[in-house]
């Protein structure tokens, strides 16, 4: 490396640790400090309604289980149709423990940082169960594998009396160490812990990538003979693809347990499955910051869509059914648009982006 | 020179103009917000879009015919497409806005935010009539009386009317918390003693044919079927048994079966979807029906005519449902005015809960008064049965009321 540590420009790498580091320059990670600064001050700066950061939460927590997606069906190559089924496992082990103690226990209420890890932990036995038929199934048939596991959860919710046959399971406000979160501060509490979560996965997945673990997902992706015959195990390396993203999973349910105070049975639905994978596929699939890109952006397509209806709705009363089918209609739309003209997502605009800036102050 | 005059002039035209909007923006007296989250896409749309529309035209009726003098209701109408997580977002939204009264639609999302209306204490009138909405709460109204009352009134029905030793019958139910809502109940009350056997508790699934099920059914000597679900579901079924000549040509024949169900499966929607099957199909309703062409029904018609609705919104039961819960919160924002009490959240929930003996509030829609109480938060307690004779709903006898209910509450 050369000595100004500022700039991409004229550097390279002469070891691999050079190679390995999160930040290739120190404008990196001084724009990643300011950028991760702004992310923790801004709701101390402006006031938001509750709606809005009930969206923000819900993006986040999108960010999380997307990351999971990311994880095995973008790094590993292994597609996965029913995520939301993983969130649920999340989500219904809160539930689980609210059912069993009581929904204002202390467990669920003071211990709810473990309760969300137990979650992570139970999603990534789950993950690993169903990443078994990944030992001998690929492509098409895995995804059928998946979806069943999708439906069987489906099932099992909806019929099971425990489960309150998919109805609203409550879940207790949580404390912190000023005492009760209230409702006024209920959104904002949880935009804080979500980001933490998202921050400490977001660097858990760069730095897993950096390790023979990571780079072999990306060699049992690319092809699993030769990942094989390089030492690698494909079928191990399958398992904790899944069993990593039923973590990730997991712990994105137990967060949405929280933040809605509930768990519901149409939160994790097949349509809530091939929404995760349309955030994957249009924020870009194998890249870390597509899994952000893409919860942002259909989420906030899905949101202007219909404030586009409502407003429209209000000239037209009676055209209301035509207007809000412009949301469903949109979103499939824009994921064909991504597959035929951008199928590598905005991560790939990113990337661009970048690339230019990397140069700078030269052309090429 | 004389354009420096010309720009001060405009200058004060504007001034003089933005003045008189501002003080005929007073004048024009307070609006109170409301907010309705339902599903007009999505599941159950089908009931949830006239009923939109019979919300949508009452409060812009009240406006209009000033029923609240130079004060107006705005209620901003929100698709959730039957998901609680959209729900949920409506409500903060609405509570971010200042809402007064909350207008609620599917029963997943009222139990999901039962905690968060005890929270806010707001008074909140969902279209779901689940018994369990009104389980640890008190913020919660049911328009009219309950899915449990009204299955139960059913069995009654077939107990009082049933030739022959005990009655056989099977529950059709819809696989959500809305289908299973009445089912604890029902069994409740045959254990208190209604006499009708439950012989099979069927939870329907997206079945495009029902043969099995029906001569199933039929194998187990199963005279009535009540349904406790959306229309579609019972049309399949009611066209599978007309196929198979199952169903019973007057109530109760013997060797064949008696459709009869809830306020969901019944409707125009119905005779639409299941056409001659539905020939003497039993609903139970607490809605006047335009069938019957009485005073509430000209009023309903009429409504839907100033606003432009097509007959089929027109005519709708689920239209009369949102109207009269248009109604009755418009009714309860009045008398809080009339009270001389601020509009606002505490005064309306009180006004509500005061809504019963001289006070009950007969709006045009229903069989019979709104009824609320601090202690009985289910509004309209009558019940009309209608049987389907050719093509169209008419009432079978007087409004009813169950007596079992009473006994297992």
């Amino acid at each position: 490396m050369s000595a100004n540590s500022w700039l991409a420009t004229g550097n390279f790498y002469t070891t691999y640790k050079q190679e390995q580091k999160t930040f290739s320059t120190s404008l990196d990670r001084s724009f990643f400090t300011l950028f991760l600064v702004i992310l923790f001050a801004w709701p101390l700066l402006f006031e938001m309604s509750n709606k809005n950061m009930l969206v923000i939460d819900n993006i986040l927590i999108a960010v999380v289980a997307v990351m999971g997606l990311n994880l095995v069906t973008g790094f590993a190559g292994l597609i996965s149709i029913g995520h939301a089924a993983f969130v649920g496992i999340g989500a219904y082990t809160v539930a689980s423990f609210c059912r069993t103690i009581g929904d204002t226990h202390i467990i669920i209420t003071h211990f709810w940082p473990l309760m969300i890890i137990v979650s992570g932990l139970v999603g990534a036995g789950f993950g690993a169960v169903v990443g078994l038929p990944a030992l001998r199934l690929k492509h098409l048939y895995l995804a059928i594998a998946t979806l069943s596991f999708q439906m069987i959860f489906q099932w099992v919710i909806n019929f099971a009396s425990f489960f309150n046959q998919g109805q609203t399971i409550s879940v207790g406000r949580v404390f912190w160490v000023t005492g009760k979160v209230g409702r006024d501060d209920h959104y904002f509490f949880w935009y804080y812990i979500i980001l933490v979560v998202v921050v400490l996965l977001g660097f858990g997945i760069r730095n897993l990538l950096k390790t023979r673990y990571g780079r072999s997902l990306i060699a049992v992706r690319d092809n699993d003979r030769a990942a094989d015959a390089m030492g690698m195990n494909p079928g191990l390396t399958k398992v904790y693809a899944f069993a990593l993203a039923g973590f990730f999973a997991g712990v994105a349910g137990a967060l949405h347990a929280y933040v809605y105070r509930g768990v519901g049975f149409e939160s994790f639905t097949l349509h809530e499955s091939i929404g995760y994978l349309a955030m994957a596929i249009v924020g870009g699939l194998g890249t870390l910051n597509g899994s952000f890109w893409g919860p942002v952006a259909i989420k906030y397509l899905d949101l202007q869509m219909e404030h586009l209806s409502e407003a429209m709705g209000q000239y037209l009363p009676s055209g209301m059914n035509l207007t809000t089918a412009m949301k469903p209609f949109t979103f499939g739309l824009v994921i064909v648009l991504f597959l035929i003209y951008e199928p590598r997502g905005i991560a790939n605009w990113w990337r661009i982006a970048k690339s230019y800036t990397k140069l700078w102050p030269f052309r090429y | 020179m004389k354009t420096k005059k010309s720009l001060f002039l405009n200058a004060l035209l504007i001034l003089v103009i933005m003045f008189a909007f501002t003080a005929s923006a007073n004048a024009g007296g307070k609006v109170y917000k409301l907010g309705l989250s339902l599903a007009i896409t999505g599941p159950t749309s089908d009931a949830g879009n006239p009923y939109s529309k019979g919300v949508e035209d009452y409060f812009k009726f009240a406006n209009e015919t000033k029923i609240l003098g130079e004060d107006t209701i705005d209620c901003t109408i929100r698709d959730d497409q039957y998901k609680t997580d959209i729900t949920k977002r409506n409500f903060e939204d609405y509570m971010d806005q200042g809402i007064v009264l909350y207008l609620n639609y599917s029963t997943g999302s009222t139990l999901g935010l039962k905690k968060d209306f005890e929270e806010e204490k707001i008074a909140v009138i969902p279209a779901s009539f689940h018994r369990g909405n009104l389980e640890n709460s008190n913020y919660i109204f049911l328009p009219v009386a309950s899915y449990s009352e009204q299955v139960i009134s059913l069995g009654e029905y077939v107990a009082n009317n049933h030739k022959g030793s005990k009655a056989k019958v099977a529950l059709f139910l819809h696989p959500s918390a809305f289908g299973r809502g009445p089912l604890a109940d029902t069994e409740a009350a045959v254990k208190a003693g209604l006499n009708i056997e439950i012989v099979e508790v069927v939870e329907h699934g997206k079945d495009l044919d029902n043969t099995a099920m029906l001569t199933r059914l039929m194998s187990k000597g199963v005279q009535y079927v009540i349904s406790q679900t959306v229309q579609s579901p019972v049309a399949t079924m009611l066209k599978d048994a007309h196929r198979l000549g199952l169903i019973a040509s007057s109530f109760g024949e013997e060797g064949k079966i008696t459709f009869l169900g809830a306020h969901y499966t019944g409707g125009n929607d119905l005779i639409a979807l299941a056409a001659e099957a539905s020939e003497n199909y039993f609903w139970v309703c607490s809605y006047n029906l335009t069938s019957e062409n009485n005073e509430g029904t000209k009023q309903q018609l009429a409504l839907a005519k100033l606003y432009g609705r097509d007959e089929k919104a027109a005519n709708s039961h689920n239209y009369a449902n949102g109207i009269m819960v248009a109604q009755v919160s418009t009714e309860a924002i009045r008398r809080v005015k009339a009270a001389g009490l601020e509009v606002n959240k505490a005064n309306i929930y009180k006004m509500l809960n005061g809504m019963n003996g001289a006070n009950a509030y007969h709006p045009y829609t229903t069989v019979g008064p709104v009824t609320y109480s601090p202690t009985d938060h289910a509004g309209v307690d009558m019940l009309q049965i209608y049987a389907v004779k050719n093509g169209a709903f008419k009432k079978v006898g007087v409004p009813i009321q169950s007596e079992y209910m009473k006994k297992i509450q």
